[in-house]
């Protein structure tokens, strides 16, 4: 099974800590500084409605319709996740319009070529942008580690199984509540 | 990459958390496990740090005293020395002239930590001969303090941040705990996960209101109307604890009569509530077997602060939700340290320690210990009435620390008068700050991170943090600078750490007097009242249910109901309520300068407004609009959100363009005087050309930033060779 992030919506307060946390795990060291309005991309982020904060990144499908939508194969199936190959993205956004989360987006970013110890500007390079998981991060995901309420859970196979295992148990008990 | 324990400085949870610094820079932030977070930080901990690092994103950092020999001159740098004897010689002549209360000082509630602001309500006291000294508990939970000073005895948290999640019933009253306290959020949440029952009054929709067993979306300014109704059905339906009222309170024939004609149907027309919902509120408070309430400036920031304070203490004291674990009353503290500038006694009224300035035992205690004749017996001069009493001539120097009441007070334009008014005006600061720009001698101090001390978290721990960098540029620690001052006015004061200082406090207060120093090494947290050197500190008050007044009984209180003072008409036909958001602390000085918070929210911030609102007025999400009241106007982004309840709006009152206390009104609470920040009468007027308005608050954010940059670098060039 594929790895992902869940929120829980009934413990969320619309905080964005794990919008930081995601935008600096991906700074490449830069930082808080690195920071500004402009260049903020998190993987992540918090939806506020009416009734609801909560929120919402990439699910790592099993069946994953932006890796069905991908004409260039940039989007594959690594380390229990759902990963971008970021050198074979087109920047088609096939991928944005197929996944039903909108948690996939395109962005650009300076394009850059080491010559000679020179740094050459290439222009611009497209990059599919979605939660990776954090999977260069030791620590795995970052802004499950930060979100202050713990609103957020990394759900692999053993989770998965523990959260089964609790609902099935409620419904059992429920079931006989309401027999009796 | 070293570590050094530190305590937030952005609210009063008072979260313990390490500074990691790299080659003499804080480069992060981790959370520690201190009793009252636990392990968690949120955004203003984990990311609002950088400010200490002079990004000037905002505003810069101060690096000189410096000095304005007339109020159109520029700045020019100065050496501490003439910085310390031109202070020294005016505040002199001042006093001499027009008497020492002609002089007033406030001490901080924010970074600089209890040990400072003993020393500034010491020299207040005992240099300058005056009880004029306060801080912005005024403008806050000054209300808490007055009326659960009268009712329970104390001002304080009567039990601890842990004890909230093993409550059974959390009573949210006028407090948005998600962007007030994100970490005590947390604990709300794990009491409901317990099986607490969660009731909020709010009219706004807020993060708690949305987790809520009941939500009881009142209008504004019909708390005590509210509280009183509770009270009514505790007791008309018998819900009260007839015990616990017979044996350990007093005044209930009065409170019955008064609260008597506010049945349910009678508070509904007021409130705008369901009467069932207000029942129902009461028999699930009631029902509980312990049951908290908290509040915020939801329910101080009125013109009847004091009397809902005292109305909402009532409930505890009828249901007998006091006196034991996991209960209680909780005037959350807003800003990090105004419970420890309250403990200091940075208020007109009180020494440190609670001791009133009228008892002449006490005074003759604090004249003795501080080697002069005597102490000003007379309870001194608030905040909030400074711009007042500068324009009527009575202020005429002022000494403001670590607080930026240009930005933070009510009606913006009289505080500048009052400003413009003073002779003489001293800004001790970090930042180059609005209240700055109108000084004439600026002294530099330490930031938080750049020093040491305790500081007192909401629920009266004291804890202590320590320093991770060394302060850059030619700045000082605010006690020192204060103790200077001190010296070259004649009292010689000198202090070599801040422990010196706390041992002092300490053995003058005999509710402080066990919290050592070595108690709180480390991960340890100090609640006071602890008497002695054995005791831990008191997680919570009035055990064995005696309180803290004469006789020990609680007392039950209450008033009619006063409708807010700013009349809406048609020209102005919106309430406008300022509130706060998650990621900017205080006047912005700090969160401003730090690039995560503020790449999350910049100027001129937003003005919320409910869609029915938004569209009678033709303005769509994320346009800019005026807004303006009797007192001002201010340009403002609409967020438009179904959150906001119609008829109001909402401001965060950090931003410095769309500065919203340009339009609030000065108008008190009788006792506390904290002003009534919740309730201005506004319009809100669409702007037809978007791209000018937007190019106009680009211009005047540019403009704003660019005076206080140039005010500090250019004093900076002319600095002489010394510097
Ligand atoms: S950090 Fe947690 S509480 Fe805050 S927005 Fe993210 S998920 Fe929600
Ligand atoms: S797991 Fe990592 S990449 Fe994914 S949303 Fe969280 S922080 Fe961002
Ligand atoms: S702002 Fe408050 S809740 Fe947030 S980390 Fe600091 S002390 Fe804790």
């Amino acid at each position: 099974m594929n790895r992902f992030v869940t929120a829980n919506p009934s413990k969320c307060i619309g905080c964005r800590t794990c919008e930081v946390a995601c935008a600096l795990a991906h700074s490449k060291g830069a930082g808080v500084e690195g920071l500004a309005p402009d260049s903020f991309k998190p993987r992540i982020r918090m939806v506020k409605t009416a009734d609801v904060s909560t929120a919402v990144m990439c699910h790592h499908c099993e069946d994953a319709p932006c890796v069905n939508s991908c004409p260039n194969n940039a989007i594959v199936y690594r380390q229990h996740s759902v990963q971008v190959e970021q050198e074979r993205c087109l920047g088609c956004k096939n991928c944005v319009l197929a996944c039903p989360f909108g948690v996939m987006d395109v962005v650009t970013v300076p394009a850059v070529r080491q010559f000679a110890g020179m740094t050459l500007s290439l222009g611009v390079k497209a990059q599919a942008h979605k939660c990776d998981l954090c999977v260069d991060r030791e620590s795995g995901p970052a802004c499950v580690s930060v979100c202050p309420t713990s609103a957020l859970t990394l759900m692999d196979r053993d989770a998965m199984d523990e959260t089964l295992r609790r609902r099935r148990e409620r419904a059992a008990q429920e079931a006989a509540e309401v027999a009796a | 990459m070293e570590k050094h324990m530190a305590v937030c400085p952005y609210c009063g949870t008072g979260c313990k958390l390490n500074l990691l610094v790299e080659g003499g820079k804080v480069v992060g932030a981790e959370p520690l496990n201190g009793v009252t977070n636990e392990g968690e930080l949120c955004l203003k901990g984990y990311f609002g740090y950088d400010f200490i690092n002079d990004t000037k994103i905002l505003t810069p950092r101060l690096r000189n005293p410096m000095l304005r020999r007339s109020r159109d001159a520029a700045f020019e740098a100065v050496s501490w020395d003439e910085a310390i004897q031109y202070a020294a010689k005016k505040l002199g002549e001042i006093k001499a002239k027009y008497g020492p209360d002609s002089i007033m000082t406030t001490g901080s509630s924010r970074g600089t930590g209890n040990e400072t602001n003993y020393v500034m309500q010491k020299f207040t006291r005992a240099v300058l001969g005056t009880n004029n000294v306060d801080n912005c508990a005024r403008v806050c939970h000054g209300p808490s303090v007055a009326g659960l000073q009268v009712t329970l005895g104390n001002g304080a948290m009567s039990n601890s941040i842990p004890e909230i999640e093993n409550t059974k019933c959390v009573l949210v009253f006028g407090y948005n705990v998600a962007d007030s306290h994100p970490v005590i959020a947390k604990r709300i949440i794990r009491a409901k996960e317990r099986g607490a029952k969660i009731i909020v009054c709010d009219p706004r929709k807020i993060e708690t209101a949305r987790l809520a067993d009941l939500w009881l979306p009142l209008n504004n300014g019909s708390n005590m109307a509210l509280v009183n109704a509770f009270a009514n059905i505790l007791i008309n339906e018998g819900l009260y604890d007839k015990e616990y009222v017979a044996n350990h309170t007093e005044g209930f024939d009065e409170y019955r009569k008064i609260v008597e004609k506010y049945t349910p149907e009678y508070a509904e027309a007021i409130t705008g509530l369901p009467a069932d919902d207000i029942r129902e509120a009461m028999r699930i408070y009631a029902a509980a077997p312990s049951a908290t309430i908290l509040w915020g400036m939801g329910v101080t920031q009125w013109g009847q602060g004091v009397d809902v304070v005292k109305g909402l203490s009532g409930l505890a004291l009828l249901t007998g939700n006091l006196g034991r674990p996991n209960v209680g009353v909780g005037p959350v503290r807003g800003q990090n340290n105004v419970q420890g500038s309250c403990d200091m006694g940075v208020l007109p009224t009180e020494f440190p320690g609670y001791q009133k300035v009228t008892d002449p035992e006490i005074r003759d205690k604090f004249a003795k210990a501080w080697g002069v004749p005597s102490l000003p017996g007379e309870i001194g001069y608030r905040l909030t009435d400074v711009p007042h009493l500068a324009e009527t001539g009575k202020l005429k120097a002022m000494y403001v620390m670590g607080e930026d009441p240009a930005q933070t007070e009510p009606d913006l334009t009289q505080v500048r008068k009052g400003f413009e008014a003073m002779e003489f005006v001293i800004v001790q600061d970090i930042f180059m700050t609005k209240t700055a720009m109108f000084a004439d001698l600026i002294l530099p101090a330490t930031s938080w991170g750049e020093h040491e001390g305790v500081f007192s978290a909401a629920d009266r721990s004291f804890q202590r943090f320590t320093k991770a960098v060394d302060a850059k540029g030619d700045v000082k620690h605010d006690w020192e600078i204060i103790s200077l001052l001190a010296t070259a006015m004649g009292y010689p004061m000198h202090y070599n750490n801040t422990k010196e200082i706390w041992d002092e406090l300490r053995g003058l207060c005999p509710i402080f007097y066990g919290a050592t120093y070595e108690k709180m090494e480390g991960l340890g947290a100090v609640p006071w009242p602890c008497r002695d050197l054995d005791s831990p500190g008191s997680k919570y008050l009035y055990e064995g249910n005696v309180f803290q007044r004469p006789g020990g009984k609680g007392l039950l209180f209450a008033t009619e109901w006063r409708p807010p003072q700013d009349k809406l008409n048609d020209e102005f036909p919106l309430i406008l309520c300022t509130v706060r958001e998650v990621g900017h602390y205080s006047c912005r000085s700090m969160t401003g300068n730090c690039a995560a918070l503020q790449t999350l929210a910049d100027e001129p911030g937003y003005v919320t407004i409910n869609p029915k609102d938004a569209k009678a007025l033709g303005i769509r999400d994320q346009e800019l609009v005026w807004v303006s009241s009797r007192r001002g106007k201010v340009i403002s982004r609409a967020s438009v959100t179904d959150r906001t309840n119609k008829g109001a709006v909402y401001m965060t009152y950090q931003w410095w363009i769309g500065a919203c206390n340009e339009l609030t009104i000065h108008a008190v609470d009788p006792i506390a005087k904290t002003p009534e920040y919740k309730y201005a009468a506004v319009r809100v007027e669409a702007i037809a050309d978007q791209v000018w308005a937007e190019n106009y608050v680009q211009q005047e954010y540019a403009k704003l930033k660019g005076g206080l940059s140039k005010a500090v670098t250019g004093a900076a060039k002319k600095a002489p060779a010394y510097a």
